[in-house]
């Protein structure tokens, strides 16, 4: 029942959201300079055909009943198509433009479709990654504050959060590809190649889940019912794994919600450097073409995954304390 | 005593390590528990109480240190047992805190943490048979339907739950002795009487001893055959208790029973009745204030907690008023209307003839300057980095009234007052004891010259002692400023010793007003007789708990049924009294009580 109302009361909140989202992108991209069309015919189209072709896709309409017409497709689940990229895959140069090809032009749900898989996979093993190394480091230096395996945590967080993740991923592209051969670095041909990107996007994560988790474990074992555990005759690693880990994961999960929205920032700059063939690499493209429906269709779908991940997230704390209600 | 000792103290010491080396905290103890016994030890604040009671059950972590003696169970001293060993002997040792809010996960059901408690310490019990043992042991101890209490978390329990729920959670493995340090602190009187009953019957049912801490005596006295007196961390007497109280042998031990206020012995308090003629200085006319709480689990249906409910009462100048009632009964939420943290919902509050609500500017200014605040806890209410001085300076400089060094004489002249020394002005509020902050927080609120001082709880977290000097002082004050007071406390035996006058409040109604002796000798309302009869005291009790000690606690102030509030839990209901609600009644005199038994007397007498 509390499940039912949360969910029904977060998933009305999370389809404003988007549809807010989804709102400001439409209108900004529409007030910022640079005609589509313009870049679609190339710089020797006469004006009129320009016009002639903007007013054929409705662009000259005014930004609310484009919007509408927008809406009316999304709903349907047609996020419309592509300006530049024809359905064969690789985008279409400006001079090639011809009224006739645009049946041809690719879906932009395809073009999502074939590049999400590839960035949730990247984000999840980043995500993994973080996690494993996150927990190695930070529950010791939460159980030792002030002594080493404290400090050491300290030490680690501080030289990854003062470390680009531009240089790292060159380096570690230059180190391990390169140089030693252990991974593959550049572009798609199977999973392995999404280590080294995945990495680099963990050593991003993992300070401030460290320091969270130091934190809030070093928080958790003042709590007066980890001492009066020993008295009640739990054993240390009981009162460790059973309580103390449980509650200290309760703000551990709420800062991965936020975390995850900032992933996004880093997934575009791993995936340009390491031209791996994601989202992140997708919407660099489309904003450089002004490919309008497939940036909104972009920002649609990541700001819908966003809404999930946080319902998720807040279903998770919940059921780890009761207490939270959101 | 009858057998051998179940548990030997010996020269046990415990000291406080330093920079500078040890500073002893508890020295010297000895004593012996026998089996069945329960052992009262009583002591004043800082005294060790705490510390002993933690040394009884190797519970001593940095920087503190037991520098010496033992404690020997079973022939072996448990101070000096592997961690290990010590594990397994926790079944037979059981220790319950004074902090019951933080002493289970609160992210777990309580019934499960106590079956994982057991199963720890008794991995031999099967985890049905665990499950069935707490669920049984939770009806022992009158936790209401513990089938499903049994899967609720620490934050749905109440204070005095959760304290029955630790108690099933150090009786679960039937141990050879509990130790209970300061166990009703928290609770109200009228659950603290159930728990210390609950006590005496655990030791006949499961055969345990018990080591039962308090700083109250009366309260110790009630239950323990013997008890210890601990002064500055060294055992200074021991008796029979009925031999304790009736003769004290030490200092410490005279003076603290001579400082504990007498209920049903001592005169009525000697505060002149203020002249009839004169205004009320404040009014509270059907005030009522209610919040709105999201239902759990629901989707957006919300219901009404009503906290304070058509109170409406009048204060003199020159009073000692006093509100008393269980906690969650609306004493606070009665206070923030009064000092106009809020506003009632319904209603008015007059200050002075003035409707408060609608003060503003200067005259809100000067409401502000003539009734005082003075909070309950004496810990967080101070700034810890801001001096003394500037502490108590502070509102003299919001309301503009003095500045350069008239504002340090002025403060200086208030800390002698309130008996805070002026070398003082420049300290942090860091070192000072309890007492010492609470009469910071009254300085704070006399250096503005004010009408009126509402203590909200002021004294409650004090020992005896500093008690009793803080109420020599309020006393001092309001015989050289004119001070009213209004006290809002949940004990009956201080609000005996000051209050000229006092109203009793249950789920958010005032249910009774009465002098001070009419209240105490002959109240109107069951619920009054039922806090009387809870009262702890050294004195022949005039109420007998058997007859109106209440069993549980007031019902949730949500969506209240109809009839009178005190129904679930009045000996006396009868009836009429599920129907409708009773209203304040005359009862001869200024004195008012809402019950129907009141006005039942009443036709009779007239007829
Ligand atoms: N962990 C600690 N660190 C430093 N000082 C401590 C510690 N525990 C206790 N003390 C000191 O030991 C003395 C005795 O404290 P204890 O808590 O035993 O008093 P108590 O009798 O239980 O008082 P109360 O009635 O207020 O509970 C106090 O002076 C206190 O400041
Ligand atoms: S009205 Fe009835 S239920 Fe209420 S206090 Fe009086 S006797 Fe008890
Ligand atoms: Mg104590």
């Amino acid at each position: 029942m509390f499940v039912l109302s949360f969910l029904v009361r977060r998933l009305a909140q999370g389809a404003l959201i988007v549809f807010l989202v989804t709102l400001l992108i439409f209108t900004l991209l529409r007030v910022v300079p640079g005609d589509p069309v313009r870049l679609m015919a190339g710089g020797m189209a006469p004006e009129a055909l320009i016009e002639q072709i903007a007013k054929d896709m409705g662009l000259r309409d005014p930004i609310l009943v484009q919007f509408g017409r927008y809406m009316g497709g999304v709903v349907r689940g047609d996020l419309g198509q592509s300006f530049v990229r024809p359905a064969s895959g690789a985008s279409t140069g400006g001079s090639s433009f011809g009224d006739s090809t645009r049946g041809e032009r690719a879906e932009v749900l395809t073009l999502i479709g074939e590049t999400l898989p590839m960035t949730l996979q990247l984000g999840g093993l980043a995500i993994l990654f973080a996690l494993v190394f996150s927990f190695l480091v930070g529950i010791p230096g939460g159980l030792a504050p002030g002594r080493w395996p404290d400090r050491v945590a300290f030490y680690i967080s501080s030289i990854f959060i003062s470390l680009p993740n531009f240089w790292l991923g060159i380096v570690l592209a230059m180190l391990l590809s390169v140089q030693l051969g252990w991974l593959p670095a550049i572009g798609y041909g199977g999973f392995a190649y999404t280590i080294l990107p995945a990495i680099v996007l963990a050593v991003e994560l993992a300070p401030v889940l460290i320091r969270t988790l130091t934190g809030s474990v070093a928080g958790v074992m003042m709590e007066p019912f980890i001492a009066v555990g020993n008295v009640r005759g739990l054993s240390r690693s009981r009162i460790i794994v059973a309580h103390a880990l449980r509650n200290a994961s309760v703000p551990l999960l709420n800062l991965i919600g936020i975390q995850i929205s900032g992933l996004l920032g880093g997934v575009l700059v791993v995936e340009f450097i390491f031209d791996y063939p994601g989202l992140g690499l997708l919407t660099i493209t489309a904003v450089l073409q002004r490919d309008f429906p497939l940036i909104q269709g972009i920002a649609i779908v990541t700001s819908a995954i966003f809404v999930f991940i946080n319902i998720a997230v807040d279903l998770i704390a919940t059921m780890i304390d009761p207490r939270l209600e959101y | 005593m009858t057998g051998t000792p179940l548990l030997k103290v010996r020269d046990l010491s415990v000291g406080l390590e330093t920079g500078g080396g040890i500073r002893p905290i508890i020295s010297g103890i000895g004593f012996d528990l026998a089996p069945r016994e329960i052992l009262g030890i009583i002591g004043a604040s800082g005294a060790g109480k705490t510390v002993l009671s933690r040394a009884l059950v190797n519970w001593i972590d940095p920087p503190l240190k037991v520098t010496s003696g033992s404690v020997i169970y079973k022939s072996q001293n448990i101070l000096d047992l592997p961690a290990q060993k010590l594990r397994t002997l926790r079944r037979e040792i059981a220790y319950v805190g004074a902090n019951p809010a933080g002493a289970l996960d609160p992210t777990l059901p309580v019934g499960q943490q106590i079956v994982e408690k057991l199963r720890a310490i008794a991995p031999e019990v099967p985890h049905d048979e665990a499950r069935k043992r707490v669920i049984d042991l939770l009806g022992a101890v009158r936790i209401p339907s513990p089938q499903m209490r049994y899967h609720e978390y620490p934050s749905q329990f109440s204070g005095g739950m959760m304290q029955r729920a630790l108690i099933v959670d150090a009786l679960v493995s039937n141990p050879a002795f509990l130790v209970a340090d300061n166990v009703t602190q928290p609770l109200d009187v009228t659950v603290a009487a159930q728990v210390l009953r609950l006590m005496r019957e655990l030791t006949t049912r499961f055969d345990t001893a018990i080591v039962f801490i308090s700083s109250s005596l009366p309260l110790v006295s009630d239950a323990a055959d013997q008890i210890l007196v601990l002064a500055e961390g060294r055992v200074v007497e021991r008796q029979v208790t009925k031999a304790l109280v009736a003769t004290p042998q030490h200092p410490y031990t005279r003076e603290l029973i001579s400082q504990i206020p007498k209920i049903w012995t001592s005169e009525a308090v000697a505060i002149d009745p203020p002249a009839q003629s004169r205004e009320p200085i404040i009014s509270i006319l059907d005030a009522t204030r209610s919040y709105r709480v999201r239902k759990r689990g629901t989707f957006a249906s919300y219901s009404t907690v009503r906290a304070v409910r058509n109170v409406t009462f009048d204060v003199f100048p020159g009073e000692n008023f006093g509100i008393v009632g269980e906690s969650g009964c609306g004493k606070s939420t009665l206070m923030r209307l009064l000092s106009r943290l809020e506003r009632p919902d319904s209603g008015h509050v007059l200050c002075d003839g003035q409707d408060i609500a609608r003060l503003s500017g200067k005259g809100l200014l000067k409401f502000r300057r003539d009734f005082q605040l003075v909070l309950q806890d004496p810990f967080n209410s101070l700034p810890p980095r801001t001096a003394i001085g500037a502490i108590i300076e502070e509102p003299l400089k919001t309301h503009g009234i003095a500045r350069g060094e008239q504002l340090r004489d002025r403060v200086l002249s208030v800390m002698h007052e309130v008996g805070l020394p002026g070398a003082l002005y420049d300290e942090l509020p860091l070192g000072l004891s309890a007492g010492q902050r609470q009469r910071v927080n009254v300085a704070r609120a006399m250096v503005l010259e004010p009408k009126v001082l509402i203590m909200d709880e002021t004294l409650s977290s004090l020992d005896q002692t500093e008690q009793f000097k803080l109420l020599k002082l309020f006393e001092q004050l309001q015989v050289q400023h004119g001070l009213t007071y209004v006290y809002i406390s949940h004990d009956l035996a201080m609000v005996r010793r000051v209050c000229n006058r006092v109203a009793v409040m249950y789920l958010g109604e005032v249910v009774e007003i009465a002098d001070n002796s009419r209240l105490f000798f002959d109240p109107g309302h069951p619920y009054t007789k039922a806090l009387l009869s809870a009262v702890p005291t050294l004195e022949e009790r005039r109420y007998k708990p058997e007859d109106c000690l209440l069993e549980g606690e007031p019902p949730s102030p949500i969506d209240l049924p109809p009839g009178c509030s005190f129904t679930s839990r009045c000996p006396n209901a009868f009836g009429r009294c599920h129907q409708q609600s009773p209203v304040l009644t005359a009862r001869g005199g200024k004195d008012l009580a809402a019950c129907f038994l009141v006005e039942n007397t009443l036709t009779h007498a007239a007829a």
